[in-house]
């Protein structure tokens, strides 16, 4: 499943791809599947009622936008959501015109023609262009047109390497919850939310939490893992999903999940957020009259990269999790 | 058209001091709108009755970039700040008018080497403004602290482009009154908002369509056309080639539906148009698609040179081709 | 005046929990009703004699501090900054974690510093809590990762100036505390709101439209003074003893036109020393507040405050006791005011 989500593309703003795929795979569980007006998916497995619990995983992902055609079959790209220059580089490109997908190149000066002043310097996407020369449909490109990098997904031993796994690992958590949920008997009415334009701080997730009225959410995000972040404690790989801590989060929820974490044996992680936690949380928690919010997020190494690395035992930890959430 | 523009862009309106442009925009609607409101931020909303359910928000924010006094001295000279993204050297030795006094703006340095290094590192805190005082007492009788200034700057025809402060964002206020008033008997009903404060964080816009709850809105307002010597190598946008359908900018990316709506209305129309990437900056659309539950949205651009100058300079052509497209989108069948 | 208590209790962004207790105690016998929101706004309710408008008197209860985010071996806390609060003032400070638990934060010795050290500012990274644990085991007997942390500085006053932390909003908490021991009844309903989570980007405030569809409101702060020698008297933005500090516009929002000229003209008919607020850096709920629901116009008057977001700063009683008479002038206007 990881595979499929990760290999579908939808940057921001042009999520429909990985929306129909998701559909797919979590209309066996869920009563009723509804698409909000900016793209957002929402899937709600009734309760007893008791609450309204909405559980948000973000299902766009970083991409590019075509800003300029330059003469000579070389585009301008303009990144969607926060990529390093660096893993632009030499990387092959998929455009998506209106004639079809176009297949481009992202160039590099080799070292033989490079100045004395641009070495060891990293092209800023001032300096970045591709090359589409080498498309049969190249010369269809224009402005406007939505970009991803080509990525494999791929198994690296027990663990996943591949593009988008920010966020499409949460997104297979709440399919894998919503699987949880035909066993375990939830109490509140659970809303599975596959939101928009998380990467460019877009209204994807905010809109819905308007609409639906919610009491609580949780919001299952990706965390760095494996670094060592100096004054923070660090997040690990393979050891389950981190629950946050701080002004964002509603304390007593964080409380009662990790309750309902250590009672039934699910292995989690604390991970303090003294500012903004730069996830859909942020806005959700100020939405409407406000809600109890909780962010639960999966350890994932490299992360806006087309090789971010995760661990699927942390995805199915985090499944049982949010599964579980339901009951309290 | 061009009287229009004239008068919006030469009228006084910085970021919550916009009433005198909201009356020239009303004097024109008249008899071309079914009513009007001002909401409790000052946003200014009109409304024509169209034949479906289906209402349309569009937007053009009728503020723009200014200074505001700070503080006086003993001899009566004014310190400012910026209101909105101003940068400090397009005020350097020229002028700002307030409601009762022009002033000049020049820079301190008490060495010309003083002089060159704050020249080269301008900021707010090295200008100061001139407005011919002898005094403090003086000064504060006719510019209290708090009172807000813009361009001294006028409206003129540049060859086949027109130049004044202000365009951004008095052409997009322009485009939406030649709208309703190329409104016979609409389709859809349309809402109009002339909404206040967006040049320092969106402010109006924010609330503008909340009590509305619209099918989409479409925000009208400027974009940075490059083609000039060395303008931003990533920016396509130029004058003269029709409006542009804003794909991204840093605030938003517009609603892949309502871009495909606005393409369809400008073929329909026979308007050419350009599609927009604008590498920084963000338009009101931001901020009215997070209304509510919601509420799809998109940005039509008037490409404009030298944004936040005293000589924003926009193509006559493009302006009518906006209105046009606009006029044809709402014939459109809207669905999303 | 609660200033002192007020100023002395612990509630930093999103643990504003003893500050909002200690107001709620002191005001529930004041007002017609409090509740106390999903996000931890405490929200009192008084009726008003003609209830045409519903009219806010906004505060925030959070202060500026910081969260332990590691627990070291040796028993140390790492921790980093809620809301701004700048490296260089904290060396060598008394804190207090949860409320409860005393610590400092110490440095390095000046003998240990190398010369070119001893002026650089210090980094969160490499700072630490001292609360006497020798282990990390030790340590967690007392503190978790997630606990908030305040400053430890005790209120005086003297001269006519107090002295202490958190003035910033405690201040403006003070005067809607002194507005609700006043017995009789305005014109607006009035709603008392005592925010959380200023600091941290004006999220309290956010909620308030869609519980309360408020007409106007009036947001109280205690804001940054600047007359010091550090800056030219044209750069200051407020002066101390000069009365309570009117706002034209500050970030994100020019204020109401309307209620800025009325804030002015019932200081001048009352003849209340006031001032306006000269520099338009800073933010404050009004903001939110503009931008939120269907929109709600605000305007922002402060109690002057020198050295904000620090340890320690200071206020002019007489600049407070002004406050509290301009806003109380305000609400007897009625009506009247910002029509």
């Amino acid at each position: 499943m990881l595979k499929c989500l990760s290999g579908v593309d939808g940057p921001s703003g042009y999520e429909d791809e990985a929306l129909k795929l998701i559909e797919e795979k979590i209309k066996p569980y869920a009563d009723v599947l509804k698409t909000s007006r900016l793209n957002t998916l929402i899937a709600l497995k009734r309760g007893e009622g008791t609450k309204k619990l909405g559980i948000f995983a973000h299902v766009d992902e970083l991409g590019f936008v075509v800003a300029k055609v330059e003469e000579r079959g070389f585009i301008r790209l303009e990144p969607i959501g926060g990529v390093d220059p660096k893993v632009v580089l030499s990387q092959r490109i998929k455009i998506f015109t209106k004639q079809g997908v176009v297949s481009g190149v992202v160039g590099f000066l080799p070292p033989h023609l490079q100045k004395e002043d641009q070495r060891g310097k990293v092209p800023s996407f001032d300096d970045i262009f591709v090359d589409v020369s080498c498309s049969s449909l190249g010369e269809h490109v224009s402005v406007g047109d939505i970009c991803v990098i080509e990525g494999e997904c791929t198994e690296l031993g027990s663990k996943v390497s591949g593009k988008a796994l920010d966020n499409r690992a949460s997104c297979a958590a709440l399919i894998l919850a919503a699987q949880n949920l035909q066993a375990i008997k939830n109490r509140a009415d659970v809303y599975f939310i596959f939101s928009s334009q998380e990467e460019i701080a877009g209204p994807g997730a905010v809109s819905v939490a308007y609409e639906l009225g919610l009491d609580e959410a949780i919001v299952v995000d990706v965390t760095h893992g494996n670094e060592k972040i100096p004054q923070f404690p660090q997040i690990k790989i393979s050891e389950g999903p981190a629950l946050a801590v701080g002004p964002v989060i509603n304390r007593e929820f964080y409380k009662a999940l990790s309750d309902v974490a250590k009672r039934n044996g699910v292995k989690v992680q604390l991970e303090p957020t003294p500012g903004r936690s730069g996830t859909d949380t942020d806005e959700v928690q100020i939405t409407g009259s406000g809600i109890k919010t909780a962010l639960v997020s999966i350890p994932l190494m490299y992360m806006h990269t087309p090789v971010e690395v995760a661990d699927p035992r942390d995805i199915e930890e985090t499944a049982r999790l949010i599964a579980l959430a339901s009951t309290i | 058209m061009i009287d229009l523009i004239k008068e919006l862009t030469e009228s006084y309106g910085p970021s919550g001091r916009e009433e005198e442009v909201q009356k020239v925009v009303l004097k024109h609607l008249e008899g071309h709108i079914d009513g009007h409101r001002f909401d409790p931020l000052g946003n200014l909303l009109v409304w024509k009755k169209g034949k479906s359910d289906k209402k349309v928000l569009l937007d053009a924010h009728i503020d723009e970039i200014g200074l505001v006094v700070t503080n006086i001295d003993d001899k009566g000279f004014l310190r400012i700040e910026p209101v909105g993204g101003v940068s400090p050297y397009t005020y350097v030795g020229h002028r700002v008018r307030f409601p009762k006094a022009t002033g000049v703006v020049y820079y301190e340095g008490e060495t010309p080497e003083e002089q060159k290094k704050n020249l080269s590192n301008l900021t707010f805190d090295h200008l100061f403004v001139d407005i011919g005082a002898c005094d403090r007492k003086e000064a504060e009788s006719i510019v209290p602290i708090g009172t807000f200034g813009v361009y001294d700057s006028y409206f003129y025809e540049n060859g086949k482009y027109l130049v004044s402060k202000s365009m951004d964002d008095r052409i997009g206020c322009a485009v939406l009154v030649e709208v309703f008033k190329n409104l016979k008997d609409p389709r859809h009903t349309v809402i109009g908002s002339f909404s206040v404060q967006e040049e320092i964080g969106l402010v109006g816009a924010s609330v503008a369509a909340y009590d509305f709850s619209p099918l989409l809105c479409v925000a009208v307002d400027v974009t940075d056309s490059a083609d000039y010597p060395k303008g931003l190598k990533r920016h396509a946008m130029a004058l003269g080639k029709g409006p542009a359908i804003k794909i991204k900018d840093r605030a938003s990316i517009s609603h892949r539906k309502v871009v495909e709506l606005l393409e369809q209305a400008a073929q329909k129309a026979g308007v050419p148009y350009q599609k927009e990437v604008l590498t920084f900056g963000g338009t009101n659309a931001a901020v009215l698609q997070r209304t509510k539950e919601g509420i799809p949205s998109a940005t039509l651009s008037i490409p404009t040179r030298y944004v936040h100058s005293p000589s924003e300079t926009v193509s006559l052509n493009d302006v009518e081709g906006a209105v046009k497209l606009l006029v044809s989108f709402i014939d459109l069948e809207l669905e999303l | 005046m609660y200033l002192k208590e007020l100023t002395e209790l612990d509630g930093v962004s999103g643990d504003e929990g003893r500050v909002r207790d200690f107001i709620k105690e002191k005001i529930e016998s004041k007002v017609d009703s409090v509740k106390v929101d999903v996000l931890g706004n405490l929200i009192a309710f008084k009726k008003g004699t003609k209830s045409n408008r519903k009219f806010v008197l906004a505060a925030h209860m959070d202060e500026v501090g910081f969260m332990v985010t590691n627990v070291e071996d040796d028993g140390t806390l790492s921790f980093a900054p809620v809301g701004g609060v700048d490296p260089r003032v904290i060396v060598g400070k008394h804190v207090r974690i949860k409320g409860e638990v005393p610590g400092v934060i110490g440095y390095k010795a000046i003998h240990l510093q190398k010369r070119n050290e001893i002026l650089e500012s210090p980094k969160y990274e490499n700072l630490r809590i001292n609360i006497g644990a020798s282990s990390k085991d030790e340590a967690t007997q007392k503190v978790e990762i997630g606990d908030y942390v305040s400053f430890a500085t005790d209120f005086r006053c003297e001269n006519s100036r107090a002295t202490g932390k958190a003035f910033d909003d405690r201040a403006g908490c003070a005067v809607l505390m002194e507005i609700i021991e006043r017995s009789e009844r305005f014109e607006d309903d009035l709603y008392f709101a005592f925010l959380v989570q200023e600091e941290t980007g004006l999220r309290g405030s956010a909620v308030l439209f869609e519980q309360l569809q408020p007409n106007l409101a009036l947001v109280i702060e205690g804001t940054t003074a600047g007359d010091d020698p550090g800056l030219p008297e044209h750069q200051w933005a407020t002066h101390l003893g000069d009365g309570p500090a009117i706002t034209f516009m500050h970030r994100g929002y020019v204020v109401n036109k309307k209620i800025y000229e009325s804030i002015l003209q019932v200081a001048q008919k009352y003849d209340i020393k006031h001032q306006p607020k000269r520099r338009t850096a800073g933010g404050t709920d009004a903001a939110r507040l503009a931008k939120t629901g269907g929109g709600v116009p605000a305007g922002v008057i402060s109690v002057p405050a020198r050295y904000i977001h620090s340890p320690l700063s200071v206020i002019d009683v007489d600049d407070f006791k002004n406050t509290v008479s301009l806003v109380g002038k305000i609400l007897e206007e009625g009506e009247g005011f910002a029509r």
